[in-house]
């Protein structure tokens, strides 16, 4: 499962401040926070529990199940930004 | 959906256990997710939530209450007979697929899940307990750690009329949480689900603080119990096994440890039903790493003395089970071994009273 970042991300960095496993990043203090296009999160990492959906403040997190279809490319994105 | 959850938000109160963490968050300490709430959100358990920079939490109601065997929850080390009037609230810190509670656990995250709650106050609960002639309270059926203020408001009260009290939790608390039910809480079960932390992630945790958790538990004087339920393919290897047990016996040879048969059940009903070849592994493998009473669940009977609790002193059989049945009760009143003397673990009765109604 896991939760998906898609593009449409603003890097407010409100799912990072919601999020309980602190993996959501790159953070604000982090080296590519500038360089990244959006955020990402650890599918290894994720508990699932959903709670950065509500607080993003575009729309841009999905569960792994529900990612629209034009946004599929984001499930490896996200793995990818982790090395996985 | 939004029925049940507008019910729950009016049955709160401002809970103890969170504090301000910024200008727009709280941090929820119920257990080791330890939320960060923005205002108007709830945590991970969908049950604590942030209004107006507090925390409110479960408050007033049952999802279900029952009087059960102690045998069970299950504790084995605890007044072998006794009944054990058992409460739940809705909801869950996890969303474990093998969940053999799904129906209250996990009522705000999943529709097919319904179990509407009834309202109660802590001295109905106690009073009803008593009426049925309990001698223990357990907060189990959803986690209790969830509502853990509640839970006290309950064991105050039942505290004072002499009863013990319980959880029947999956141990994902954290010290604070722990400090906070120390003075109400007798008797603490944790579900230790598998020894690997990508696969507790899956279940919506972490291993380490379920790990903490059971060290502190066990340190700081709660009657603990530890239980894993064996689900074929998830943590029936030998190394898994190996592992869960050779931590617990670590941390006290005397943890009573319990495998337990998988019923195919909620998002597993593809997995096969535990066989009782493989309890009898498990059970090995806790022996072997040095655990002195290690139980086989769910299969009454299908393990030859499986269920039974032994000297570890000299041998003897002291307890025996069958299910949720005692069958053979030997201790002394002191919980020693007649034969022996050596003391078994555990808060035992000082005589033994036959169940009713089994």
């Amino acid at each position: 499962m896991a939760y998906v970042i898609v593009d449409t991300c603003t890097k407010d960095l409100l799912c990072v401040e919601a999020c309980p496993v602190d993996c959501i990043h790159p953070k604000q203090d982090e080296a590519d926070f500038e360089a990244a296009a959006q955020l990402f999160i650890d599918p290894e990492a994720c508990i699932d529990c959903g709670a950065c959906v509500p607080v993003c403040p575009t729309n841009s997190i999905f569960i792994l199940e529900e990612l629209p279809a034009d946004k599929a490319d984001f499930a490896g994105q996200n793995a990818a930004y982790y090395g996985k | 959906m939004p029925v049940l959850a507008h019910v729950l938000a009016e049955n709160t109160r401002e809970g103890a256990l969170w504090e301000p963490l910024d200008s727009r968050r709280i941090r929820c300490y119920a257990c080791a997710h330890g939320c960060p709430i923005f205002e108007g959100q709830p945590g991970v358990c969908k049950v604590r939530f942030n209004r107006g920079g507090k925390l409110y939490v479960p408050w007033g109601y049952v999802a279900g209450a029952h009087c059960d065997p102690i045998e069970k929850k299950p504790f084995f080390h605890v007044r072998p007979g006794a009944a054990a009037f058992s409460f739940g609230m809705l909801g869950c810190n996890l969303h474990c697929p093998f969940c053999q509670n799904w129906v209250t656990s996990q009522a705000l995250r999943d529709p097919r899940a319904m179990s509407p709650p009834l309202a109660a106050s802590p001295a109905e609960i106690v009073r009803r307990a008593l009426e049925l002639g309990a001698e223990i309270i357990v907060s189990t059926y959803n986690e209790p750690l969830i509502s853990a203020e509640w839970a006290v408001a309950v064991f105050e009260q039942a505290r004072s009329h002499g009863l013990l009290t319980g959880f029947v939790s999956n141990g994902y608390a954290g010290p604070r949480a722990l400090e906070y039910l120390r003075g109400w809480l007798d008797l603490y079960k944790v579900d230790l689900k598998c020894f690997d932390d990508r696969r507790y992630r899956k279940l919506g945790a972490r291993l380490q603080p379920v790990l903490d958790s059971i060290r502190l538990i066990h340190e700081m004087g709660f009657w603990l119990e530890v239980v894993t339920l064996v689900v074929p393919g998830f943590n029936d290897s030998d190394d898994e096994l190996g592992r869960i047990a050779g931590f617990l016996a670590g941390v006290s040879p005397d943890i009573p440890w319990h495998v337990t048969a998988f019923h195919r059940n909620y998002k597993m009903d593809d997995t096969r039903d535990t066989p009782p070849e493989t309890l009898a592994r498990a059970a090995q493998i806790g022996r072997r790493a040095g655990l002195r009473y290690v139980y086989s669940g769910n299969l009454p009977g299908a393990i030859g003395g499986g269920e039974d609790t032994c000297c570890a002193g000299c041998g003897a059989r002291l307890i025996r089970r069958h299910g949720f049945r005692v069958l053979d009760y030997r201790l002394t009143a002191e919980g020693r071994c007649p034969q022996c003397s050596q003391a078994l673990p555990g808060r035992w009765a000082a005589a033994f009273r036959p169940q009713r109604g089994l």
